[in-house]
């Protein structure tokens, strides 16, 4: 007998807001970007456990989640490159002290 | 107890417990590694979901490429948190959850809303009506394969066309300025 919906929900939820709470608290890049994948792939937990219980029969959740973690390698790699340039350039990764285009 | 509801529940715990030491672990090597956890965990619950494609490409395009590119960063970059603070090393649960909820901007504030967000959303699952519970996977790796290159063909190209531009992108942003790649090295 299969699981109950609401469990992969909640346990999607629960990571989201682990991942909100590092994305938003952390100074340092590298943790944010490593937050950003945590939020990332909480919703593709979702996605795919809709796509599996509500639409058995259709992909559409599971292609969503292929193309969201297309998305997300693309973002890792020009993320993180942005992390080592300001890194090279400024000897430091906190993001508070990134403030060059503060008005 | 059912084998499916104890795979689940461990699955559930070591995703939570790595998703919390990403943020909170002081150093950030062990954050890394402990990402790479949360992500095979991920891949794991996909398996139980009957999305095997999936779990693969989980496992190869997160535990592996991007993983590597993170610890590639870390060791580049030259952080200080990559020794860490020694006084760090041993301190127990309560003290290092004490130290990641201290910040000096707004403190506790992301982490109460994260909180009043995950008590929103699993309050609303509540009163979800439940769905019946499904039959058996009627969809195969084949099926992901052919949805892909049919329905989906359009943006599974401009999806290559955007992976395409990022490592271009990413080579522009990190090559050194005023050197080719000749002599990177000795600059």
């Amino acid at each position: 007998m299969p699981l109950p919906l609401p469990y992969f929900l909640v346990l999607g939820a629960l990571m989201f807001a682990v991942g909100a709470w590092g994305a938003l608290s952390r100074s340092n890049a590298v943790r944010v970007l490593m937050s950003i994948e945590l939020m990332l792939n909480a919703v593709n937990i979702n996605l795919v456990a809709f796509n599996r219980y509500l639409t058995p029969s259709e992909l559409t959740g599971q292609i969503f989640s292929i193309f969201v973690i297309t998305i997300a390698a693309a973002e890792a790699a020009l993320g993180l490159a942005i992390v080592l340039m300001i890194a090279r350039r400024r000897g430091a990764i906190d993001i508070n002290k990134i403030n060059t285009l503060r008005g | 107890m059912s084998l499916q509801v104890v795979a689940f529940a461990v699955l559930a715990a070591l995703i939570l417990y790595g998703s919390y030491k990403v943020v909170a672990s002081p150093l950030i090597t062990h954050s890394a590694l402990f990402l790479a956890l949360v992500l095979v965990s991920v891949a794991g619950v996909f398996l139980m979901l009957d999305a095997v494609f999936l779990a693969v490409v989980q496992v190869l395009v997160y535990a592996g490429a991007v993983m590597a590119v993170i610890i590639f960063a870390i060791m580049l970059s030259e952080q200080r948190e990559i020794g860490g603070d020694p006084s760090a090393q041993r301190m127990g649960f309560g003290e290092e959850l004490r130290r990641a909820l201290r910040s000096r901007h707004w403190g506790l504030l992301p982490a109460a809303a994260a909180a009043l967000l995950a008590v929103l959303a699993i309050a609303g699952i509540g009163r979800l009506a439940a769905p019946a519970a499904p039959g058996a996977a009627s969809t195969s790796v084949a099926d992901v394969g052919r949805a892909l290159l049919t329905d989906y063909l359009v943006p599974f190209e401009i999806a290559s066309a955007v992976l395409l531009a990022a490592v271009i992108g990413a080579i522009v942003l990190t090559a050194r300025e005023g050197s080719d790649a000749r002599d990177g090295g000795r600059s």
